[in-house]
C-alpha cells in the first residue's frame, strides 16, 4: 500500500512533452490535478510529431496527435514550460519543490499569432533539426507546422539581431530583451517521461551514415514520408531528387549489438516500424518499389503485429532477408552496394537507398534529468524500474514511464503514462482538488425568442488577412447582412482588448449572436466561447469564419478574389448564426465506485489502484481464488519474486475496506452507462446483487492454449511451459535430472487458426531453461525457434542463455518439428526431428522432456462480458480497445476500460501497467460529482421518429437506442460524442445535431452565392 | 397448382386461423371492381374468407398494410411482400411473431396497362387464366395472350420467386431465375451523360408530384416525409424540375439498400414514370459494391449501417501531385 | 460540354462546396495556410463534425442552390475522431455519386476525398484538381431550381 503524506500538495510536476507527458498531464489535470508540464524544447509533441504514419493501422500521426496538443495547450490545468529545464528536485514525497529554468523564448507567447510573418523577413537561414537537416528554417521559427504552443522563438545562437523581425511584427510579440525565468513549483509528485534519442548510426562506419547521402535513418525517412516534411510527403532520395527504386532497411542499428557498441538490449519497435516503413513507401512510391528488409529475428509482438508483418510479406511484396550486412559501398551514381552473406557465400546487390533502423538511446540530457532527480539508472541510461511496480524509480513520489524507462512503442508509452499518473494520483488523493482552478461565469442571459441581433468582428490579424483582404470591404459587407446589427474590424481580435471589446459589444448592441471572421475555429473558438462566456451568452451562439487559413493565405496573388471570398464567408457564417440556438449542458451523477471484473493480477492492480485513490471498488472474480494465471508463476525472467507479489497483492486486495470482493461471483447484466451502471452479480451461493457503479474495468484475463499434435496429452513427457514451469517449481526429480530438453516456441501461435504472436513465450522459454541451468548445471537444453523476440532490455537474457550453452535452432514453419517416442527403455524417451534453416541440416535430438510454448488465447468468457458491456472484440478475440495507439485502455463505449491479457498476450509487468492506466482512466470519470452532458450531441423529435434504429446501429458510441415501449429513439447526452452520423443517417429527418442542424447547414449552403445574401 | 387450387388453399387456411383464434386479421387480395383489378381485402372472421382470391394482378405490396394495427395478422404474400415484410421487421417496423405468412409462390403479375395497351384499350369485361395464357374478353371478342408477353416490368428482372419467410407454405415452388445481373442498369450507364440526363429529365417531367409512388411503397413509412418538411425545406415542393428531380433522386436514396424491387412505384404511377430507372442503379451499386439484397435475410445488417474495411474507394479522388507540393513533379 | 473554352464562360470561375470534417481535412485546409500553399479561390468551405454527418440533402441542395461542383473530405481510413464514421459515409458516398452521375450530373462534378491534418498541401493539390475539372464542364445545370 502506498505510504500517504498527510496534507500533500495538489500538483504534479510532467516532465518531457512528447505524448508520454501529455498523456500523464492530460489524466492528471482530468481527475483534480494541477500540472506543470515540462519541455526541454520549443513545442509539445515530441517524437510522434515527427512520424508519418503509426503501425499497425497506418494512422496518420498528426491527426491523432494534434487534438491531444491543443487540449493539453488550453486546458486551465496545465501550465506548459517549454524551453525548460528541471535544475534541482527538493523535498519529499507529497512536498517537493521543483527548480525549474525557463530559457527565454524572445517572443512572447500570449501576444504571437502564430502568423510567420516574422519568419518570412529573417534572414538568417539554417538546417531544419525537425526534419533533421532535410529543409531550412529561419532563425525565429516555430518547431514544425502544428506545434503548440504555436508561438514562434528565436534561435540566439543563429539571430543576427538585425531587428527585423521585431519591427515586423504586428502584434509586438517579439522581445529580444527576455532573459532566462526561474520557477520554483510546489509539487506533490513527478512522472517523468523525457523520452529518447535515436542511435548516432555514423558510429556505426560500415553504413557509410554521414558519408554516403542515399544512407539514411528510420526517422529521416519518415520525415521524407510526411506531408509536412521537406519533400511534402513526396518519395524522394536526397543525392540527387531521384525516386528510389529500391530500398533496403538494415535493422538493428545501434540495437542488439555488443561488439561494434555496448547496447545489448533490442529497441522493440524498429522491426514494425521498418515495415511500416516499407509499406507506406509503397504506397507513396512507385508502384515496383522493391522493399527490402535486412533483419536478425522480426519481432512483431504487439497486438495486431504479426498481422501486419504477414500482410506486408503477402499482399505489399515486401522481402524480408534474415541476414547481417556487412558493409554499404556506395558508386558513382550514388546507388549504394550492400554486402552480405547468404548461403556460405558472399552476395551483392545494388539498391537506391538504403535505411537505417536506429535504436532507442538514452541521451546525455536524460542521464543530467536523472541525476538531479537523483534516479538510478541502468548500465545504458534507461531509468531503473522494479519489474512488479513497473513505474516506479528508486526515488519515492517520483514515476517515469515511456522510452526512459526502456524501449516501448507508442501504446506503451500511453500506458505508462497513465500509471505513472495514476501512481501520483494514489499518492495525493487527499489533495484532489486542492490546487486546481475553475473560471467562474456570470449567469446567462435569457434568450427565450430573441430576434437575431448578429455582431461581425473582422479580424486583420495584423497584415496577416489586411495584407491581402480588404478587410473594410468585408466589414461593409457584413454590415449589410440581414439582421446583423454591428460590424467592426479589429487588429488582433484574439488580444486582450478585443475580447474587451466584443464584450461591451455584446452589452451595448445588445448582441446575442457573434461572428468572429479571423483564424481557425479548431484553435480560437474556444477562446471566443469563453469570451461569449464572459459576457452572458450561450457559448454555442458563437460562429467563425476563416478568413485567414482559407482566403490571404492561399489566395496571396488574388486579393480581389480573396475579399469576394472572405465576404462569400463571412455571409455563410452570417446566414448560419441567424439561426443558433442556445445550447443546454445538463449534466449526470456519477457513482464514485467502479466494478473491476477478473481478480488475477491486471484485476487485483487495477482494485487496489483505485482504491488507493479513494474509490470504492467492487471486485468480481469467477473462481473461488485470486491470483488468476500467475499462480502459475513463481517468477520472473529477470528473477523478480511473483509467488511473494501474489499473495501480498491478493491479502493486500482482500483486507482494503474500500473492496468489496466478489469471489466465485459472475456477472449476469449490465444496465445504465458512464457515471450510473446497474450491473447484476450472481454470487457463489446463487443469490444475485445489483451494483451500481460509475466505471468499469475488464480485466478477465487470458488462457494458454490446449496444443494439438507433438504428442501432447499422449505422452507424459510432452508438457506445454506453465506445466513444465509448475514442475520445476516443484522439484520434480524428472526436470531435476534429465539430460535433454527441448522447448519449442510458437506451438500453436503464428499459424492460421492464431495468427498472432503471444508475446510472453520466448522470454518464458529462456526464464525456464535458465532456471533448468541453474538447478542442473548438466542439462542441454534446445530452444527451437521461428524469430526469438526478446523484445526490450529482456535481450540480455537471450544472450546470457547463449553463453550459458543453450543451443537455438531456427525451423522453418513449412517443416515443423517432429516429436516421436524414442526407443529408449521406460518409455519415457521422445525423439525430436527438425531441420535447422540457419545451418540447413536436419537434426534428432533425444529428449526427455519436451516444453511447447503454446499460445495466448482469449478467455472463454470474453464474448459474453463483450456482450453485456457492449464492447468490440478484435478479430482475434481479445477486446479490442477505441484506438490501438492513443487510446489502449479504453473502449468506444465511455466508462468501461480494459486490461491484462483480456486485451492481449503481454506479460506481468505490462499487464501491471496496463492496470494502472486503466486505474488512472476510469478515476476521470469517478473524481467527479457528475458528467457534463448536451451541447453539441444528437437531438431526436419524437414526432417524427418512425423507430427503424438505423441511428442506433451506426452509432459508434451505442448513444442512441430505441425505446422498446414508445417505439421511439433515445439519445443518451452523456455517452453522445456530437459527430452527427446518426443524423445523416435518418431517413426521417427526426434526428437533428445541435450545434450543426440541418437547418444551419442548409442556410450556409443556401448563402454561399452572393445572389443569396437574404435567403 | 392451379390457382384455383391455390385459392382454395390459401380460402382454408385463413378461415383455419381465423376460426382457432391464432389470427384476429387476415390480408389477402379480393376481387376488384373491374377485371384485371385485385384489392388488398382484410377479413377478420372465418365466414369472410371466401372474398380471397389470388390471380395474375395481386400486384399490389401487402407488407405495406401490417404496420400500425393491434393483434396477430396473416397476410397472404408473394416473394416480394416477404422481402419487404424481412426488411420492415429488421427496420422494427413490424414483429415476427405477431404475424402468420401464408406464402404463395409467384410466376410474376401482370401489367394490366400492357394488356390493354395490346388490346387497343377495346374494354376487357372477361379474364380467365389456363396454361400460362390469359384468356381476355376484349370489346366482346376472345384474345388469347401468353403471360410472359405481359408481364410488370419489375417482374421480369425478379430474382426471387418464393416467400423468403413463410409459416404456412401454398402451392409447389416456383423455379427460382438466374439472379439475373443488371443489364438494364449497365445498358443505360453506357450512354453519355448527356443522353441520360434527357432521358430522366423526360421521365421526369411527367411526374405530376402526387405522391402515389410514396404512398403505395412498403418502405415508405416516415411520420413525415422528408419531402413535406418545411424547416429546413431541403426538396421544394413544386413541379420545377430541380424539385422534382431532388425528391426523386433523394427517394431513391432512402431507398437504397432496401428497395425490394416489387414495383408497386412503377405500377401505382399515373403517369407511368418510370421509376426503376433510378431505384435499380441503386440496387446495382448495393448488390455489387456491398453483396447486399434486400429482404432477403433478417439477421444480416443493412448496408448502410455497417461499413467493410475493403469497401471500394476507386471513386474517390487522388489530386494531381507536384502543383502545389513545391518539389517540382 | 468537355472544354472551358466555351467563349460565354470566358472569365467564368466556378463555385464549389466543400464540406470538410472537423478533425482531418478542416485541419488540413488549415495546415494549407499555415504552408501558404496556393490553390485557387473557387472552394467555399463548410466545417462538420465527421464526414459520417454529411447528408445526401447537403450534396444535392448545394447543386440546387447554384453549386457548380461539391467537394466532400474526410478523415483517411482508421483516422476518424469518431472511429467509424468515415467509412459508414464512404458507403453513402459511393451510392450517391453513383446515382447523380446516372442522372446526368456530370462525372467531375462532385469529389470525395480523405484529407489528413498534416496533409496541407494535399488539399492545396484536391481543390486544384477539382477546380481544373470543374472548370472544364462550365457552369452545372443539372440540378438547379429554375433549370430551363
Amino acid at each position: 500500500m502506498t505510504m500517504k503524506p498527510a496534507e500533500p500538495t495538489g500538483a504534479v510536476l510532467v516532465i518531457g512533452g512528447g505524448i508520454g507527458g501529455i498523456q500523464a498531464s492530460l489524466d492528471l489535470a482530468n481527475s483534480g490535478f494541477r500540472v506543470y508540464l515540462l519541455e526541454r524544447l520549443g513545442a509539445i509533441g515530441g517524437a510522434m510529431a515527427a512520424l508519418d504514419k503509426t503501425f499497425p493501422t497506418n494512422d496518420c500521426s498528426m491527426c491523432i496527435l494534434s487534438p491531444k496538443l491543443v487540449e493539453c495547450g488550453r486546458h486551465l490545468n496545465i501550465e506548459l514550460l517549454t524551453n525548460s529545464e528541471l535544475l534541482a528536485l527538493e523535498g519529499v514525497p507529497g512536498a517537493f519543490i521543483a527548480t525549474v529554468e525557463q530559457k527565454p523564448r524572445y517572443v512572447d507567447i500570449e501576444k504571437c499569432t502564430g502568423c510567420g510573418e516574422c519568419a518570412g523577413v529573417c534572414p538568417v537561414r539554417l538546417p531544419d533539426a525537425f526534419n533533421r537537416g532535410f529543409s531550412t528554417r529561419k532563425a525565429i521559427y516555430r518547431l514544425y507546422e502544428q506545434a503548440h504552443p504555436p508561438a514562434y522563438q528565436i534561435d540566439m545562437n543563429a539571430c543576427r539581431r538585425c531587428g527585423l523581425c521585431a519591427r515586423t511584427c504586428a502584434a509586438w510579440a517579439v522581445d529580444l530583451s527576455m532573459e532566462p525565468v526561474t520557477h520554483r513549483l510546489e509539487v506533490g509528485a513527478v512522472v517523468a517521461c523525457p523520452g529518447f534519442e535515436t542511435f548516432d548510426a555514423a558510429r556505426i562506419a560500415n553504413y557509410g551514415y554521414g558519408l554516403f547521402p542515399n544512407v539514411i535513418t528510420g526517422i529521416e525517412f519518415e520525415r521524407i514520408l510526411s506531408a509536412s516534411g521537406p519533400t511534402r510527403g513526396n518519395l524522394r532520395r536526397p543525392s540527387d531528387g531521384r525516386m528510389p527504386r529500391r530500398i533496403a532497411w538494415i535493422q538493428c542499428v545501434g540495437s542488439r549489438d555488443i561488439h561494434r557498441v555496448n547496447n545489448g538490449y533490442c529497441s522493440s519497435v524498429c522491426c514494425t516500424s521498418a515495415i511500416k516503413e516499407a509499406v507506406v513507401a509503397r504506397e507513396h512510391g512507385c508502384p515496383d518499389l522493391e522493399a527490402t528488409v535486412f533483419h536478425i529475428d522480426i519481432r512483431t509482438h504487439g497486438k495486431g503485429f504479426e498481422r501486419y508483418f504477414d500482410r506486408a510479406r503477402n499482399e505489399h511484396g515486401v522481402r524480408f532477408a534474415r541476414s547481417e550486412i556487412h558493409r554499404v559501398f556506395q558508386d558513382a551514381s550514388g546507388d549504394l552496394i550492400l554486402r552480405y552473406p547468404e548461403g556460405g557465400a558472399v552476395r551483392e546487390e545494388v539498391f537506391d537507398l538504403v535505411v537505417l533502423s536506429t535504436g532507442m538511446v538514452q541521451s546525455a540530457a536524460n542521464r543530467e534529468l536523472a541525476a538531479r532527480l537523483g534516479i538510478e539508472l541502468d548500465e545504458h541510461g534507461f531509468c531503473v524500474t522494479d519489474t512488479l511496480s513497473p513505474v516506479d524509480t528508486s526515488v519515492p513520489g517520483v514515476f517515469a514511464a515511456g522510452a526512459f524507462t526502456g524501449p516501448r512503442d507508442i501504446p506503451e508509452t500511453v500506458m505508462g503514462a497513465s500509471a505513472a499518473a495514476s501512481r501520483a494520483a494514489e499518492l495525493l488523493s487527499r489533495a484532489r482538488h486542492s490546487s486546481t482552478r475553475s473560471r467562474k461565469y456570470p449567469p446567462e442571459k435569457p434568450f427565450g425568442g430573441s430576434r437575431p441581433r448578429i455582431g461581425v468582428f473582422v479580424c486583420r490579424c495584423g497584415i496577416n488577412i489586411a495584407g491581402v483582404v480588404d478587410v473594410e470591404a468585408v466589414r461593409d459587407h457584413a454590415a449589410g447582412l440581414p439582421n446583423v446589427v454591428y460590424a467592426v474590424d479589429t487588429l488582433f481580435a484574439c488580444s486582450q482588448d478585443s475580447q474587451r471589446m466584443i464584450r461591451e459589444a455584446v452589452s451595448e448592441h445588445g448582441l446575442n449572436r457573434v461572428v468572429v471572421a479571423a483564424c481557425t475555429p479548431r484553435t480560437h473558438e474556444p477562446l471566443f466561447q469563453e469570451t461569449l462566456r464572459e459576457a452572458g451568452l450561450n457559448k454555442h451562439l458563437f460562429e467563425m469564419a476563416n478568413i485567414r487559413d482559407q482566403c490571404s493565405w492561399v489566395h496571396q496573388a488574388e486579393p480581389g478574389n480573396a475579399t469576394a471570398k472572405a465576404m462569400d464567408l463571412v455571409r455563410m457564417s452570417a446566414a448560419r448564426a441567424r439561426l443558433m440556438k442556445p445550447l443546454a449542458q445538463t449534466s449526470v451523477g456519477v457513482e464514485r465506485s467502479a466494478l473491476v471484473i477478473g481478480g488475477g493480477v491486471a484485476g487485483m492492480v487495477s482494485a487496489s489502484a483505485l482504491a488507493d485513490q479513494g474509490f470504492g471498488v467492487h471486485l468480481v472474480e469467477s473462481s473461488g481464488r485470486l491470483g488468476g494465471n500467475a499462480l502459475r508463476l513463481r517468477s520472473t525472467l529477470d528473477g523478480s519474486d511473483v509467488a511473494s507479489f501474489v499473495k501480498g497483492l491478493s491479502e493486500r486486495v482482500s483486507n482494503d475496506p474500500s473492496i468489496d470482493l466478489h469471489l466465485g461471483a459472475q456477472v449476469t447484466d449490465v444496465a445504465g452507462f458512464v457515471g450510473s451502471f446497474r450491473s447484476t452479480v450472481e454470487e457463489a451461493d446463487g443469490r444475485r446483487v445489483e451494483i451500481v457503479h460509475g466505471a468499469a474495468v475488464i480485466a478477465t484475463g487470458a488462457e494458454p492454449h490446449t496444443p494439438s499434435g507433438f504428442l501432447y496429452g499422449l505422452d507424459p513427457g510432452v508438457l506445454t511451459l506453465p506445466q513444465l514451469e509448475e514442475r520445476i517449481s516443484a522439484g520434480d526429480p524428472v526436470a531435476a535430472s534429465c539430460r535433454n530438453v527441448v522447448l519449442i516456441q510458437c506451438a500453436g501461435s503464428r499459424e492460421p487458426g492464431r495468427p498472432w504472436c503471444s508475446r510472453v513465450c520466448c522470454s518464458e522459454s529462456l526464464k525456464l531453461a535458465l532456471e533448468m541451468l541453474d538447478r542442473n548445471p548438466g542439462i542441454r537444453i534446445y530452444i527451437l525457434y521461428r524469430d526469438i523476440r526478446t523484445y526490450g532490455l529482456r535481450e540480455k537474457y537471450y544472450l546470457e542463455a547463449r553463453e550459458r550453452g543453450v543451443r537455438f535452432l531456427r525451423y522453418d514453419p513449412d517443416d515443423p518439428p517432429v516429436i516421436e517416442r524414442g526407443d529408449r527403455e521406460g518409455g519415457a524417451g521422445l525423439r525430436v526431428t527438425a531441420t535447422d534453416t540457419v545451418l540447413g541440416e536436419r537434426f534428432t535430438i533425444d529428449a526427455d522432456l519436451v516444453g511447447l510454448a503454446v499460445a495466448v488465447v482469449p478467455s472463454g468468457s470474453s464474448r459474453r462480458l463483450a456482450g453485456l458491456f457492449k464492447v468490440p472484440l478484435d478479430e482475434d478475440g481479445f477486446f479490442m480497445e477505441a484506438h490501438a495507439k492513443l487510446r489502449p485502455v479504453d473502449f468506444p463505449t465511455d466508462g468501461v476500460f480494459v486490461c491484462g491479457l483480456a486485451h492481449g498476450p503481454k506479460t506481468i509487468d505490462e499487464s501491471i501497467v496496463q492496470a494502472g492506466a486503466a486505474a488512472a482512466r476510469a478515476s476521470l470519470v469517478l473524481c467527479r460529482d457528475s458528467i457534463e452532458a448536451g451541447g453539441t450531441v444528437c437531438v431526436i423529435d419524437s414526432a417524427k421518429c418512425s423507430g427503424c434504429g438505423i441511428c442506433a446501429l451506426v452509432c459508434p458510441f451505442r448513444a442512441v437506442e430505441i425505446d422498446a415501449e414508445e417505439h421511439r429513439a433515445i439519445v443518451n447526452e452523456a455517452l453522445c460524442k456530437g459527430c452527427g452520423l446518426c443524423v445523416a443517417s435518418c431517413r426521417s429527418g427526426a434526428a437533428d445535431l445541435g450545434g450543426f442542424t440541418d437547418a444551419e447547414i442548409h442556410a450556409m449552403i443556401g448563402s454561399f452565392t452572393s445572389g443569396n445574401a437574404g435567403r | 397448382m392451379e390457382a384455383s387450387a391455390i385459392v382454395r388453399t390459401v380460402r382454408e387456411r385463413a378461415a383455419e386461423l381465423l376460426a382457432s383464434g391464432r389470427v384476429d386479421l387476415v390480408i389477402g387480395f379480393e376481387q376488384g371492381s373491374m377485371p384485371m383489378r385485385a384489392a388488398p381485402c382484410f377479413v377478420s372472421d372465418a365466414d369472410g374468407t371466401d372474398r380471397l382470391v389470388w390471380n395474375s394482378f395481386c400486384g399490389v405490396n401487402l407488407a405495406r398494410f401490417l404496420r400500425g394495427r393491434h393483434g396477430r395478422i396473416a397476410v397472404v404474400a408473394k416473394a416480394c411482400d416477404t422481402r419487404a415484410l424481412v426488411e420492415l421487421i429488421k427496420e422494427n417496423q413490424l414483429c415476427r411473431t405477431d404475424m402468420v405468412v401464408i406464402g404463395v409462390p409467384c410466376a410474376g403479375m401482370v401489367d394490366s396497362a400492357a394488356v390493354e395497351e395490346i388490346t387497343g384499350h377495346a374494354g376487357i369485361t372477361g379474364v380467365e387464366e389456363a396454361d400460362g395464357r390469359l384468356l381476355l374478353t376484349a370489346g366482346g371478342s376472345p384474345v388469347s395472350l401468353p403471360r410472359e408477353d405481359v408481364l410488370c416490368r419489375s417482374c421480369r428482372r425478379c430474382s426471387t420467386r418464393n416467400p423468403v419467410i413463410c409459416d404456412i407454405a401454398v402451392g409447389e415452388r416456383a423455379p427460382e431465375p438466374e439472379i439475373p445481373g443488371f443489364l438494364d442498369v449497365d445498358q443505360f450507364a453506357a450512354l453519355p451523360s448527356e443522353e441520360r440526363r434527357t432521358r430522366i429529365e423526360a421521365e421526369m417531367k411527367r411526374c405530376i408530384r402526387c405522391n402515389a409512388c410514396r404512398n403505395v411503397c412498403p418502405m415508405c413509412y416516415c411520420v413525415r416525409c422528408f419531402a413535406d418538411d418545411a424547416f429546413p425545406q431541403w426538396v421544394g415542393r413544386g413541379g420545377d424540375p430541380g424539385s422534382v428531380m431532388s425528391f426523386h433522386l433523394v427517394r431513391a436514396l432512402h431507398l437504397a439498400g432496401r428497395c425490394v424491387e416489387c414495383g408497386a412505384c412503377e405500377r401505382a404511377c399515373p403517369t407511368g414514370v418510370d421509376l426503376g430507372i433510378l431505384n435499380r442503379r441503386m440496387s446495382a451499386d448495393v448488390y455489387r459494391h456491398f453483396g447486399y439484397r434486400p429482404g432477403m435475410a433478417p439477421e444480416i445488417p443493412s448496408p448502410l449501417s455497417t461499413f467493410s474495411p475493403g469497401d471500394p474507394e476507386d471513386f474517390m479522388l487522388e489530386p494531381d501531385r507536384g502543383r502545389s507540393c513545391g518539389c517540382g513533379g | 460540354m468537355t472544354t472551358g473554352e466555351n467563349p460565354s464562360t470566358a472569365g467564368w470561375e466556378p463555385g464549389i462546396v466543400a464540406f470538410l470534417c472537423n478533425w482531418c481535412s478542416y485541419a488540413g485546409a488549415d495546415s494549407a495556410g499555415v504552408g501558404r500553399h496556393q490553390y485557387p479561390s473557387s472552394v467555399r468551405i463548410i466545417r462538420v463534425p465527421c464526414a459520417g454527418r454529411i447528408s445526401p440533402f447537403f450534396i444535392i441542395s448545394a447543386f440546387l442552390e447554384g453549386a457548380d461542383g461539391v467537394l466532400v473530405s474526410g478523415c483517411h481510413p482508421g483516422d476518424c475522431h469518431y472511429t467509424s464514421g468515415n467509412l459508414i459515409a464512404r458507403r453513402r458516398f459511393i451510392l450517391l455519386k453513383s446515382l447523380l452521375e446516372h442522372a446526368g450530373v456530370e462525372e467531375g462534378r462532385l469529389w470525395f476525398t480523405w484529407v489528413s491534418a498534416s496533409e496541407g498541401g494535399r488539399f492545396a493539390a484536391v481543390v486544384d484538381t477539382v477546380t481544373k475539372r470543374v472548370r472544364a464542364l462550365g457552369p452545372a445545370s443539372c440540378l438547379r431550381r429554375r433549370f430551363i
